[in-house]
């Protein structure tokens, strides 16, 4: 599935050059730094590294949702031809959810406790289609949980009435509601368990291929990547250090970061190994080193790297990674 | 929800209760029987026969504490709390009758004004964080309202009823126009009640400013307003249907902890202004030793504070789902 729908690429978001950071104190704290990648139309792009690695940022600031004291200070993030960095408030108003949804790390606190389902499925129907009656509102949102699979019945209860998995499925529901191109999801699983993941996630494979949108996936977790992703971009302290087809990236990682961060992960089918997992803790990012990010923990450093922060190297045409060892 | 509700509603029987328990045993422990004060007072001119008489008018009965306490019962909910000492023979009903409209007129007014406006104040000052209304507003009427209200009270008269003679400070009306449905009676209750009113709401408001912009600003942080922005919501929805919905949960408890301080504010707000209201006949009974008129007048208040509470409940009942699942 992945060669496929990367060959006819058509981009939807390109992400060019995006820094994001925070102001605290005095000082500037650099989360995001000058990352740019693309997603192309009907794709499934996973953004993968470990906590604090500056996904969440990104993913936020896509739509420009970052909030004080994050501050978007240079980049562009075009979709369809427009730059939505650019965009005045009201533009951003439309925008939002018309074209690009999310959906929030956690589903067990991004429904809004004392309104229905039905309320928050139908707000953001009414606000971007006023024309709608409240006939055609109600056919549409008893649709939409029919399609998560939740009954239509419940559509007038309340999010503490829904188990987490439905308060999921019903987030998904409203993210589906405009029929966005693009689904920005950030860590969609993470309070779930597996079985319900499983539904999820399986349930969500289902839609994309129905509706065709592109999936930003935002996780740590490169297994659940592995089944739905077309492409893998990981990132490190806010750079982009790799990004590569899905397959490349579980079995042919180029920078040393991503092969730690694949080892770390057991492998059910194959044969049992000793998990490598990455020496050291997450950099501080008030002090950023001269060289590259990853030296002090890279178990391939060389003098070199201590000195410069290497570039993003073209590998092949779908393969780029950060590393002076591969040039 | 018949869960919730009903045991709230026992809660507040068995709160009544201990009121009227405590309402019937005080004047009775207390040193100094009015019966004697009377008796004293009068030099002679009421006989020990009589006083007996006066006594059993007044629902106290000989007789074992039982006896005296059902028949104390049986009083208060025939609506019988006897006659006033001090307005003898005029029933304490019908005096408690007569100067609580004037204070529900200055709780309900000065309470609507101070809590739509510090609530209104204090959501746009947390949704504007740091903004102009913010730096202004919140800081300034906090200060106002750090003021104690006695201390507020007595400049508000001084300044605006005496200084610059704008209002009337004292009555509840010109005693000289008639009690009536005429513009010119609504008139003078207006003025007459404006500076009370004022009083009350600069000392509410920035409570109220406060406990809303906190309670905001917690909310704020919460996962659904930032949904409800990505979901391209206008910016008042977000404030209003997302954050403030959300943010006035705990307002409405902290309400519902503090009518009890808001009616005594009020009392001596009563006081200050010689306001015809209950406060200002709680004075007039507390110096003139009338303890039937005390005992109803606390009774009617504990009554007040408890139906306030109640409506509180309800109103947490209509704004949280969550309470209503049964």
């Amino acid at each position: 599935m992945s060669e496929q729908s990367v060959k006819q690429s058509q981009p939807l978001m390109d992400i060019r050059g995006l820094s994001v950071e925070y102001l605290v104190g005095d000082r500037r704290l650099r989360a995001v730094d000058n990352v740019s990648f693309t997603i192309n139309k009907g794709e499934t792009v996973g953004l993968a590294g470990e906590s604090g690695c500056g996904k969440s940022t990104l993913a936020f600031a896509l739509t420009k949702l970052q909030k004080p004291p994050a501050l978007i200070v240079e980049g562009e993030v075009i979709f369809d031809g427009k730059d939505v960095l650019a965009f005045d408030e009201e533009e951003l108003r439309r925008f939002r959810w018309k074209e690009t949804s999310v959906v929030f790390q956690s589903a067990m606190n991004c429904l809004n406790p004392v309104i229905s389902i039905n309320q928050q499925i139908c707000d953001v129907l009414r606000v971007h289609n006023p024309a709608m009656n409240r006939g055609e509102l109600q056919d549409r949102a008893r649709e939409l949980l029919r399609i998560v699979g939740i009954h239509p019945d419940r559509l007038n209860q309340y999010p503490h009435q829904f188990s987490g998995g439905m308060r999921q499925r019903a987030v998904l529901a409203i993210s589906l509601a405009l029929k966005p191109q693009l689904i920005i999801m950030d860590e969609p699983t993470t309070a779930l368990d597996v079985v319900v993941e499983r539904e999820i996630m399986d349930q969500l494979s289902e839609l994309k291929e129905q509706f065709g949108f592109s999936i930003l996936l935002i996780s740590h977790d490169l297994s659940l990547m592995g089944e739905i992703t077309d492409r893998i971009a990981v990132m490190y302290a806010g750079k982009l250090v790799e990004i590569a087809p899905t397959e490349d990236v579980l079995f042919r990682p180029q920078h040393p970061y991503t092969k730690g961060l694949v080892n770390s992960f057991p492998d059910l089918l194959g044969e049992k190994k000793e998990l490598t997992g990455i020496a050291g803790n997450p950099m501080n990012l008030f002090n950023p080193p001269a060289g590259c990010y990853f030296e002090e923990r890279c178990p391939e450093s060389t003098e070199q790297c201590k000195k410069s922060d290497p570039t993003l190297i073209t590998l092949n045409s779908q393969h780029k990674a950060k590393c002076h060892l591969l040039s | 929800m018949g869960g919730y509700l009903s045991s709230r509603l026992f809660y507040y029987i068995a709160a009544f209760a201990v009121a009227l328990t405590f309402n019937f045993l005080l004047p009775r422990l207390m040193p100094g029987d009015p019966f004697e004060i009377m008796f004293a007072a009068s030099q002679g001119k009421i006989q020990p026969a009589q006083l007996e008489v006066l006594k059993e008018q007044f629902g106290f009965v000989s007789g074992p504490w039982h006896v005296q306490f059902w028949e104390y019962i049986k009083g208060i909910f025939s609506g019988d709390l006897g006659p006033s000492l001090i307005y003898y023979p005029t029933p304490v009903t019908e005096i408690i009758a007569g100067s609580m409209p004037w204070t529900l007129l200055l709780a309900g007014v000065s309470s609507f004004i101070s809590i739509t406006v510090g609530l209104s104040l204090g959501i746009f000052a947390a949704y504007h964080r740091g903004g102009k209304l913010d730096s202004i507003a919140s800081p300034g009427l906090t200060l106002l309202g750090a003021f104690p209200q006695m201390v507020s009270a007595m400049l508000i008269l001084f300044l605006f009823g005496l200084h610059l003679d704008w209002l009337p400070i004292s009555y509840g009306y010109d005693p000289d126009i008639d009690a009536g449905w005429t513009l010119e009676f609504f008139l003078s209750v207006a003025s007459h009640a404006a500076l009370p009113l004022l009083t009350l709401v600069i000392s509410g408001l920035g409570g109220w400013l406060f406990l809303m912009r906190n309670s905001m600003i917690n909310t704020l942080g919460e996962d659904y307003i930032t949904m409800g922005k990505a979901k391209g919501l206008s910016g008042r929805r977000v404030m209003v249907q997302y954050a403030a919905r959300n943010a006035i949960l705990p307002v409405v408890t902290a309400v519902a902890l503090n009518i009890g301080f808001l009616v005594a504010g009020l009392l001596i707000i009563e006081m200050i202004f010689n306001y015809p209201g209950v406060g200002n006949m709680m004075l007039t009974a507390v110096s003139g030793r009338d303890y039937p008129l005390l005992q109803g007048l606390l009774l009617t208040i504990v009554g007040c504070v408890l139906v306030a509470n109640f409506l509180a409940d309800l109103a947490y009942l209509w704004l949280d789902p969550r309470l209503r699942k049964s």
